[in-house]
């Protein structure tokens, strides 16, 4: 009996103890890295669109992807609008790459930026390589899809990582299909082939 | 173990290095030697974090030692690893955001590396503050130059990169950057060692600790 409230309060004093520690140092840090990671996301905003005023990119709604919901925005230079961007995600193969996407007035793709993601190191990691990411420049949706062959009209996989390649081509797509819907009149009767890109690829 | 001169806090460190290196001589945490050994910066990355994390570790165990109740002492430690590897995330997390985004994925993983929590047990909680830390940055950069050696040898056979630089013009062998590649690579610097070791040192010199 002794033993025992001994050991209870052994261990309370370490739990409690140590629960300040953290509590303290979460404290100190979780505004610091609140301000680091808003000013993150506005510099990640700028670089999508560089050529729209200071304050020109502003929020034009949101939408849902994968239960999840993400902002899309209208980057302006003085009345001219010069660039659409979503945010968006595909499911990889150990995480959610997270993602901007941003467009042309004419809905080509003008940027794409890998903002975070938990895939394998050295293999899924890729996706970040321009070699990879750069692919999807100046494509329109209906190019949108992953092979597994060397390709300058579609995006290409990468060797040993092509869950994560078709999670950023999926989550890039998802976004580019989204906007087209919003904005492009004109585009729309692409969107039925939408659904045959996300299956069928195995 | 109880006085200790400035010779035995060095073949303490050294301990860490080479006699019981974590990897290669005592064969723990190779889950994590295996899964990011695949780039050397990776490795590095790693390592300098599990560094930090042990010598915090074990100074705080030494110091609380007398206080800790020996029945419950797995508990006890397994709480001020947790607690050493949260404030490390947070800390990166607020402050130094690039090296969070190339770390962010490890950090929390420490938590539970058996060779934080053995050396908290087998040394920390058997001595003083000063050996206990050397001990710990021992064993740190035992496990940084594990995770070193295996991901150059990787790196630079499944990738033809070293910390990402090209080096070799060739196809690379992509089943070196897989797991698999991670037991070829250790088992041969295993190996390696072990060779070494019988035929230079009589199966004691640079080991020691081999078994």
């Amino acid at each position: 009996m002794k033993d025992m409230i001994k050991i209870t309060l052994s261990l309370l004093a370490i739990f409690l103890a140590a629960g300040v520690v953290m509590g303290l140092t979460y404290k100190t840090t979780s505004p610091v890295k609140y301000i680091a990671e808003q000013k993150e996301k506005q510099e990640a905003l700028r670089a999508m669109a560089p050529e729209a005023d200071a304050d020109g990119i502003k929020g034009a709604g949101a939408w849902t992807s994968h239960a999840k919901t993400y902002d899309y925005y209208e980057a302006k230079a003085g009345k001219r609008l010069v660039a659409y961007i979503a945010s968006t995600a595909g499911k990889g193969y150990s995480s959610y790459i997270k993602m901007l996407v941003s467009l042309d007035p004419d809905l080509k793709i003008k940027d794409i930026k890998i903002l975070g993601h938990g895939e394998t190191p050295g293999l899924g990691d890729q996706i970040e390589e321009p070699a990879f990411i750069g692919q999807f420049k100046g494509k329109s949706l209906p190019q949108i899809v992953l092979v597994k062959v060397e390709t300058k009209e579609n995006i290409q996989a990468i060797s040993g990582a092509t869950i994560s390649s078709r999670a950023v081509t999926n989550g890039v797509k998802d976004a580019v299909q989204m906007l087209v819907d919003q904005y492009g009149a004109g585009v729309k009767a692409v969107s039925k082939g939408h659904q045959a890109g996300h299956e069928g690829r195995k | 173990m109880s006085a200790h001169t400035k010779s035995s806090y060095w073949s303490i460190f050294k301990n860490g290095l080479f006699g019981e290196n974590p990897v290669f001589r005592l064969a723990l945490s190779l889950c994590p030697a295996v899964a990011v050994t695949n780039k050397v910066k990776n490795g590095v990355l790693m390592g300098v974090a599990v560094l930090f994390v042990m010598v915090m570790v074990n100074a705080t165990v030494s110091l609380i030692r007398n206080f800790i109740n020996p029945k419950v002492r797995i508990p006890s430690y397994m709480f001020i690893i947790a607690t050493w590897v949260t404030v490390t995330d947070l800390v990166i997390a607020a402050y130094s955001r690039a090296v969070y985004k190339e770390m962010g994925l490890y950090i929390m993983l420490i938590v539970a590396f058996a060779i934080v929590l053995s050396r908290a047990e087998v040394f920390a909680m058997r001595n003083k503050l000063l050996p206990s830390m050397i001990d710990g940055a021992g064993m740190g950069m035992g496990f940084l130059l594990a995770l070193v050696i295996l991901g150059v040898f990787r790196e630079l056979l499944g990738s033809g990169t070293l910390w990402g630089v090209p080096v070799v013009q060739a196809k690379p062998l992509l089943i070196m950057v897989l797991p698999t590649g991670g037991f070829f690579a250790m088992g041969l610097v295993m190996g390696l060692l072990h060779w070494d070791d019988r035929k230079y040192f009589g199966g004691t010199g640079s080991g020691g600790g081999a078994h």
